[in-house]
């Protein structure tokens, strides 16, 4: 960025310096106070030096609402990037993510989140907690599961994750009663049904954090290492409504097909917190294929019309 | 040797000087589909003359239309924003143009499902389009899927559509099953209209 720009030009709210070969945005954006949209696609940023450090302090921390760093070379999400607290809209398509930090988190203002064309494998739980995200792009990536805390993202409007490797998803999607848009297409769904019961026995931390949940013991962020707080936060309730118990990462999982009105046949996953848990449809967790279809149809009922509007396959 | 029939080569110098022309097109008895094809490929894009129609929403594509041919054909511009896709949809019995404006769409063929089918549908052919260029589809070629796989630029695209059509049918690419679904216009003649109904499903 040239010197001096902040002189210039103070009061400069839109900078776009889209497809001009930057490698990196120096000090001069920290002395912008005005600026609400930054645009730097198509660049050569993606180094260590292509945020200017002390971004969280600058006036830019909570004046940016707008930052497309589309096509350019970020293998990482930037850390500095994370302290733009005013952030409503990031888009960081076509770099080179492979993952996405947990402290995505801190961006509690974001309402859209463009990431696809990238490498990312897995989507951490923390996503879920931005409250007001409306619009999430995941397309084109290489993401094998959803993590069934998605399904908190109550302002979810439109959901893109077309062309990944999934082959289920978690039945928690259906509670994404905001949806309008789910892209799928591209994924090697399973199809046929698929029987599998698999069950990691629970570590301690995780037998630990079920007993302060289900008991109900009362905890202050004093208390806790903030991990363990957070961790606590992260919990699923069984979707067995006689249970009333919670799981953190240890889960049966079962693949049920959801029928949308005959039209569509997702698979859900559905996460227990023991093989003992039965589903809330089937008497018993090993059902017959005819059986675990027929439920299946129940199940759906409600939400079915809905995602049958929603789903573009 | 047969003498080939003689149609007209036309050039488009704007976006009204096109409608001026398809219009008169339009207005005969017959009209040659190779002849439509040149006449939207004969028109440079210009910004200028289609901003005012351009339109991006959010969320998916918005079709805004442009100009409605005294019931003989529908003109709309399409906005795709980045990652922004149809479904596989049909067109109604109708002739369909498409013509890219700015940034590229990737079209994808795909054959009719077979009656009884209950498999993946088969994928024909793929490609590009590049600013200028104009596809042509009607069903009798296949079924089609259009999408802006760029991250980074949005895309603008002309169509036209004769006869006009308002509801087409969309299809699961895993099943080959098909839906019905109602087309709406996020705008027409340049402005905004609002959407009453949740039923659309917006392909084409």
């Amino acid at each position: 960025l040239p010197a001096g720009l902040s002189q210039w030009f103070p009061a400069l709210e839109v900078l776009d310096v889209s497809g001009t070969g930057l490698t990196e945005m120096g000090t001069e954006l920290l002395s912008l106070p005005c600026l609400h949209t930054l645009l730097a696609k198509n660049n050569r940023l993606g180094g260590s030096g292509s945020l200017p450090k002390g971004l969280g302090q600058a006036p830019l921390a909570r004046s940016l609402r707008v930052l497309n760093l589309s096509g350019n070379r970020f293998s990482e999400v930037p850390p500095a990037l994370l302290q733009l607290r005013g952030l409503r809209s990031l888009s960081l398509g076509g770099n080179r993510l492979h993952g996405i930090p947990p402290d995505i988190q801190e961006l509690h203002s974001l309402e859209f989140l463009y990431l696809g064309g990238n490498f990312i494998t897995a989507i951490p739980p923390e996503l879920a907690k931005l409250p007001s995200l409306r619009y999430l792009v995941l397309c084109d990536n290489k993401i094998q599961s959803i993590p069934p805390q998605l399904a908190q993202l109550h302002s979810l409007r439109s959901l893109s994750l077309h062309n990944n490797l999934l082959t289920y998803l978690p039945r928690e999607i259906l509670n994404l009663v905001h949806l309008e848009e789910l892209s799928l297409r591209g994924n090697p769904l399973v199809v046929r049904f698929v029987r599998d019961l698999t069950y990691n026995p629970p570590s301690l931390q995780e037998l630990a954090g079920r007993t302060v949940k289900t008991r109900n013991v009362p905890y202050a962020p004093s208390d806790l290492p903030d991990s363990l707080v957070r961790y606590l936060s992260l919990a699923s309730n069984c979707p067995n409504p006689k249970c009333g118990g919670v799981y953190f990462d240890s889960c049966v999982r079962q693949i049920k097909f959801v029928d949308f009105c005959g039209k569509y046949r997702l698979p859900l996953m559905h996460y227990l917190c023991s093989p003992e848990c039965s589903s809330p449809y089937s008497s018993a967790s090993q059902s017959s294929t005819s059986q675990s279809e027929s439920d299946s149809e129940d199940e759906a009922s409600v939400a079915a019309h809905r995602m049958q509007k929603v789903l573009l396959g | 040797m047969e003498q080939p029939v003689q149609t007209e080569t036309w050039k488009a110098q704007s976006l009204e000087e096109l409608v001026r022309i398809l219009h008169q097109i339009f207005a005969e008895d017959k009209v040659s589909v190779e002849e439509v094809q040149a006449l939207m490929e004969s028109y440079e894009s210009n910004p200028e003359e289609w901003l005012q129609y351009a339109k991006f929403d959010q969320y998916r594509y918005t079709r805004n239309l442009v100009d409605n041919g005294n019931g003989k054909f529908n003109l709309m511009i399409l906005c795709w924003g980045e990652g922004h896709g149809s479904s596989i949809h049909d067109h109604t019995d109708s002739h369909c143009f498409m013509k890219i404006l700015q940034g590229n769409l990737k079209e994808t063929l795909f054959e009719w499902p077979e009656k009884k089918g209950n498999g993946e549908m088969t994928k024909k052919s793929e490609r590009v389009l590049r600013e200028n260029q104009c596809a042509y589809i009607n069903d009798s070629i296949g079924l089609h899927r259009v999408e802006n796989i760029s991250h980074t630029e949005p895309a603008v695209s002309l169509h036209l559509y004769s006869p006009p059509f308002d509801t087409c049918n969309t299809f699961d690419q895993r099943t080959g099953h098909k839906h019905k679904v109602m087309m709406t216009f996020y705008s027409q003649f340049g402005e905004r209209t609002v959407c009453v109904s949740r039923e659309c499903g917006v392909p084409h």
